[in-house]
């Protein structure tokens, strides 16, 4: 079997912020090996980003245990998961998210910059990023100034230039239309199969699915499918 | 801690908000500049009462027989002995000995009660003597027996250059001494008081007049008033029958003012800082919200909370460093224009009564920029406290569902 890059036990997230508990995940188990193209999928508050967020150490889990790449993440301080966050996780969010004040380049050079990578380094290895990514005509460019599939990939590139572990990805095509969805998911898809990265993505769209080696449903906050 | 980063990263956010930031930045460099100019002021206020002070015949330092302050006459006088200045240390301007006692002036018309000084005119650079406008003659030496007086005294009188007064003191052996002496010139203060209160002979002839070889102080002219303890100390020990005074002791009044308006320039500073700070906190505190998204992303993709702390600190810094640049800027422009002096002419007679002079002239005191620099830039350091807590204290879930 391959190595195990995540693994979740009876992990449970109960929201008791409002008068009624909301239990978003129930006791899930999971697990992603390396090499692995995962979609997790489901309705509306299924949990499936709930569980990508706990995964991600950007949400704690209420009980359970959470390791990534060997680290139990449950037990980390603030700092530690930041850690764990910079140097195991890249991340792609739905409303891209990057830094408005920098260029393309800058926000993938951003990364490596907080690891203390040398300016010589980072700014070969992002611009690597951004030509396998299709972008080197864009890497001056600040976000304001690109569509919304060119942000994604410039996001994308960030989240892969300190060759994470894994690769999360939040409903990732949610804000781009059909063409430039499979424009993305192309290149999701060649980073699995070429580069080995492992990809956990949370998503309601089938068009994601299908480009996805594995998928995990979630109801109710329990996983209700595992297919292959 | 990737400093490179955070300077790039606030730098570029100060240009972001241009219009707001251009409002802070206004505001932080007009209260520096206004804070800058009022200490410019406030120091040239405090020089102008400490030279006054000084000029006074007072000098930093004067030797003194003890008890003369309580009773000053020519029984309080004393002997110097050869060779007392190599008890002088480096830094001094000059030197005087003088006899002062108090003495009655009478002319055909008017009689006034004066201060009677003794005086060697090559040695008076160092008062206000030897600086002040005279109508008629100067005393040629100590032994010069005519008589300059002050111009407001000459109106008093009703005399002028070239006329005999009439001058009744106390001699040494404690008898009266009555002479007629001529009026050698008439001279002009900037302190109209001092024309006045005294009449200046030559020193020997005062003491030929009083039967006496003895003086009644030695004024001391130093280079600055920061030598002012040493010379004291200095000179103590060659004048052990002596006091050995500072002007602070000798003009109490004018060394308190002195003093309070160092306190009064601290108050403001803080008055004025104070109230920018909260318009800082404010402006800062909005900055972080707006980028409540941003910072919770930053924080998810790895940046560790002491980076956003510094983050918010340099951004701060930076805002209250470029504030501060262009303040202490513009006060030096402003400063540049008025550091002849201010013409204040038109408020002699209140300034005379505070003891300054008619032209205001503003000191612009290189510690006062120290000073102002770094109080701000600590202070735009603490009040970047509560909006890098705010921004800290972001869950970066929270901030990214926003």
């Amino acid at each position: 079997m391959s190595e195990r890059v995540v693994e979740c036990r009876d992990v449970s997230r109960t929201y008791d912020d409002d008068a009624v508990p909301v239990h978003a995940l129930r006791g899930v188990d999971f697990e992603l090996a390396a090499g692995e193209w995962v979609s997790l999928a489901g309705p509306s508050g299924s949990g499936k980003s709930t569980l990508l967020h706990v995964i991600g150490g950007l949400d704690q889990p209420s009980a359970g245990s959470v390791v990534v790449d060997g680290v139990e993440v449950t037990t980390l301080s603030a700092a530690q998961l930041s850690d764990l966050r910079l140097n195991k996780i890249g991340f792609v969010f739905q409303a891209y998210n990057l830094i408005p004040v920098l260029s393309a380049l800058e926000n993938v050079e951003f990364i490596l910059q907080l690891q203390g990578v040398d300016r010589v380094e980072r700014r070969s290895r992002s611009r690597e990023a951004l030509d396998s990514l299709g972008l080197s005509d864009l890497e001056n460019r600040r976000p304001g100034e690109m569509s919304g599939g060119q942000q994604q990939r410039v996001a994308i590139a960030r989240a892969i230039v300190a060759e994470p572990v894994l690769l999360l990805a939040d409903e990732p095509s949610a804000n781009l239309d059909t063409s430039t969805t499979r424009e993305l998911l192309d290149l999701l898809q060649t980073l699995n199969r070429d580069r080995g990265v492992t990809i956990l993505t949370a998503t309601h769209d089938p068009m994601v699915m299908s480009y996805t080696t594995r998928q995990v449903n979630l109801q109710d906050g329990t996983v209700v499918g595992d297919n292959t | 801690m990737p400093v490179g980063m955070l300077l790039q990263l606030s730098w570029r956010n100060i240009w972001r908000h241009r219009r707001r930031n251009a409002i802070l930045l206004s505001a932080i460099a007009i209260a520096v500049a206004g804070v800058m100019l009022l200490n410019t002021m406030m120091r040239g206020m405090q020089q102008d009462l400490m030279n006054t002070a000084i000029e006074n015949l007072t000098g930093h330092v004067k030797v003194l027989d003890p008890g003369y302050l309580d009773d000053p006459g020519i029984e309080r006088g004393f002997e110097v002995a050869d060779g007392w200045q190599s008890a002088l240390p480096d830094h001094v301007r000059g030197w005087a000995m003088r006899i002062r006692v108090p003495a009655v002036v009478t002319s055909e018309r008017e009689t006034r009660g004066i201060q009677l000084v003794g005086v060697d005119p090559a040695r008076e650079s160092i008062s206000f003597l030897g600086d002040a406008a005279v109508s008629g003659q100067r005393l040629s030496g100590p032994g010069d027996s005519r008589l300059l007086i002050g111009g407001l005294l000459a109106e008093a009188l009703d005399t002028a250059a070239g006329r005999r007064l009439v001058l009744v003191t106390q001699g040494a052996d404690g008898r009266t001494r009555e002479a007629g002496f001529r009026i050698a010139g008439v001279y002009r203060a900037e302190i109209a008081g001092l024309e006045k209160a005294f009449v200046f002979t030559g020193l020997g002839a005062l003491q030929r007049l009083l039967g006496t070889d003895e003086i009644t102080e030695i004024s001391i002219r130093l280079d600055g008033d920061e030598f002012e303890a040493a010379t004291t100390a200095g000179l103590a020990g060659s004048f052990r029958d002596q006091d050995v005074m500072s002007w602070r002791q000798l003009e109490p009044q004018a060394a308190s003012m002195v003093e309070v308006s160092d306190i009064t320039i601290y108050i403001l500073f803080v008055i004025v800082m104070g109230a920018l700070t909260f318009g800082l906190v404010n402006t800062l505190v909005t900055a972080v919200m707006e980028r409540l998204r941003e910072l919770g992303m930053l924080r998810a993709i790895g940046m560790r909370p002491r980076v956003v702390v510094a983050q918010v600190v340099v951004e701060s810094s930076a805002i209250m460093a470029m504030g501060v640049t262009t303040g202490l800027t513009m006060a030096a422009g402003i400063f540049a224009l008025v550091a002849d002096g201010i013409d204040l002419t038109a408020f002699d007679d209140s300034l005379a009564s505070f003891g300054m002079r008619p032209t205001f002239v503003p000191v612009f005191d290189f510690r006062d920029v120290v000073l102002v620099a770094v109080l701000s830039l600590i202070l735009g350091a603490i009040s970047s406290f509560y909006p890098a807590r705010r921004a800290v204290k972001i869950k970066p879930l929270e901030a990214l569902r926003r």
